[in-house]
């Protein structure tokens, strides 16, 4: 099969990769191609049975397949090449890409340009250091999910989830509803890790018990878990010795956090910004090497699928503009800097080029501030959570306003009084 | 006089809004919101509770184990369990399309069961 002069080479077609992939197709690059490894489009998006998709980007309330039909669509009646079953192994600094495929076998090519869209994983017991034995009946939460929801397994009856992120809570709810008993969502923080949405659908809902400032110290079992330590943790989040109790469980799902993908990334050379795990971009989110771009949860892991497939737009964007050019002319690099209470910013650095969207996290959950970007943009809030991420739209007049030199801007949350 | 406590779901706050009620079940209090939004939203919560219900459905005839489903409108969410046991017995036999109901009138609630991707082998 030929495959020269691609445009655009997208690697992963979940709601990020076809987001990018249509986007770069509707600016104008005629040759468009999607890798994906698994067997059909849509990546994680098949496994979320659940609804909740697209309150933003459709207006409507879908399921996760819903969701990725939608974007399926439109890639097949936009000519998008698609190929299936393909694992890429490499990309090098010169976008040269290398791919096994099922059906087309070894390849090897250099497309004008590539979108990074490989999504993200989950942090597994050993990156924990969970003590104990290590018997089966341990999952992560997104393990889990694809066992209860795609191949049709419970994975045990009586469960514990540690963590309370938004897969966490789901799996709660889905457990709960197959005919597992859901004994306790284990959480470190004062506070629940995902969407207010989900503690309320999920827990409070079917009544599943959620402790919090609580964590799991050891796993018992030979051959199967049989149960579960849990103590209360301190403010330093070190468990309190005097307060563990013993949970009875044959299960225990784990929901601690979502790792950008990024081995591709690396091999190619990418730098990537250690606070958020994804490579450094800029406003058209290109990476440090010209012609490679990234959007979606490889860059950060967002709450929403509807923010994923608008940042993944913006990388579709700029691959279609840099395949037509051969370059993204830019003005001077302004870096943003994170101030009080601010975890991560992306995009990194911006041009005065055009109007941008901030995407950004606060380190702690606060009440009554102002969230402020250098002098040019600030705005009230009623509170900040770390897990509800944050958009600051600000337009070419506000980016005018700069310092003619400005190299830094300066985003940070201030308290009210 | 009874008392209800519900969390707003509507912005990042997640007031606990708690509501009274008289001996007539209507509302008499409604306090801890901190918006006009909020206090619809719970009011609409404490009178009729619905959520949107998805799950799966065994196949039968098909090399895929498992077929998406949910219902078409929300349902009381009082009948979420009794909603999954409902849909054990279910098999979905291709070809079927997204979309297309599998399961009508979910427990008298007028909510279809529709398939939310194709079944087509």
């Amino acid at each position: 099969m030929k495959l020269s002069d691609v445009d655009v080479a997208v690697i992963g077609s979940g709601p990020a990769g076809m987001a990018a992939a249509i986007k770069a197709r509707e600016e104008g690059a005629e040759s468009v191609v999607i890798l994906e490894r698994q067997e059909q489009l849509g990546g994680l998006l098949h496994q979320c049975i659940h609804n909740g998709f697209g309150l933003f980007y459709f207006g409507e309330d879908l399921t996760g397949p819903e969701y990725a039909r939608r974007f399926a669509e439109k890639v097949q009646d936009l000519g998008i090449r698609v190929l299936l079953e393909t694992m890429v192994t490499r990309i090098s600094p010169e976008r040269q890409i290398t791919a096994f495929s099922r059906h087309e076998g070894y390849l090897s090519f250099r497309p004008k340009s590539i979108v990074l869209a490989m999504g993200c994983r989950e942090r597994s017991r050993g990156q924990l250091n969970i003590p104990g034995t290590r018997p089966a009946g341990i999952f992560t939460a997104g393990t889990a999910q694809r066992l209860v929801n795609v191949e049709g397994f419970l994975p045990g009856g009586k469960v514990v989830i540690l963590g309370s992120g938004d897969v966490g809570l789901i799996m709660a709810r889905r457990l709960t509803l197959e005919g597992a008993e859901v004994k306790a969502v284990v959480e470190i923080l004062p506070y629940v890790g995902g969407l207010i949405r989900n503690e309320v659908q999920c827990l409070h809902d079917f009544q599943i018990p959620l402790l919090l400032e609580h964590t799991v110290t050891r796993i018992h079992g030979e051959r199967r878990v049989e149960g579960v330590t849990i103590a209360r943790v301190g403010k330093d989040k070190r468990p309190i010795p005097g307060t563990e109790q013993e949970v009875e469980c044959d299960t225990l799902l784990l929901s601690v956090g979502l790792i950008p993908e990024n081995e591709l990334s690396r091999l190619a050379g990418v730098e990537l910004d250690p606070l958020t795990g994804g490579p450094l971009v800029d406003e058209w989110r290109e990476t440090n090497i010209p012609g490679i771009f990234a959007g979606g949860n490889v860059v950060h892991v967002h709450d929403l699928v509807d923010n994923v497939s608008w940042e993944a737009e913006i990388a579709g964007a700029g691959a279609a503009r840099f395949a037509q050019r051969g370059r993204l002319e830019k003005k001077a690099k302004i870096i943003l800097k994170t101030g009080r209470n601010i975890r991560y910013i992306v995009p990194q650095s911006i041009s005065r080029e055009t109007g941008v969207t901030l995407y950004l996290r606060v380190r702690e959950m606060e009440e009554k501030v102002r969230l402020k970007v250098g002098d040019i943009f600030s705005q009230a809030l009623r509170v900040v959570k770390p897990s509800e991420m944050l958009k600051v739209e600000l337009s070419p007049a506000q980016l005018a306003r700069l310092d003619e030199d400005a190299r830094e801007i300066l985003v940070e949350c201030e308290r009210r009084s | 006089m009874a008392v209800e406590r519900i969390t707003c779901i509507g912005c990042p706050l997640g007031c606990q809004v708690t509501l009274e009620t008289n001996d007539r079940e209507e509302v008499v209090k409604i306090s801890g919101h901190r918006c006009k939004q909020g206090r619809r939203y719970v009011l609409e919560e404490h009178r009729n509770p619905v959520r949107v219900f998805t799950s799966t459905v065994l196949t039968e005839g098909s090399s895929q184990p498992l077929l998406p489903v949910r219902t078409n409108r929300p349902i009381p969410k009082t009948r979420l369990k009794e909603a999954a046991k409902a849909l054990a017995r279910a098999r979905a036999k291709p070809p079927i399309k997204a979309g297309q109901a599998i399961m009508t009138d979910l427990l008298d609630t007028g909510a279809d069961v529709i398939a939310t991707s194709d079944l087509l082998t």
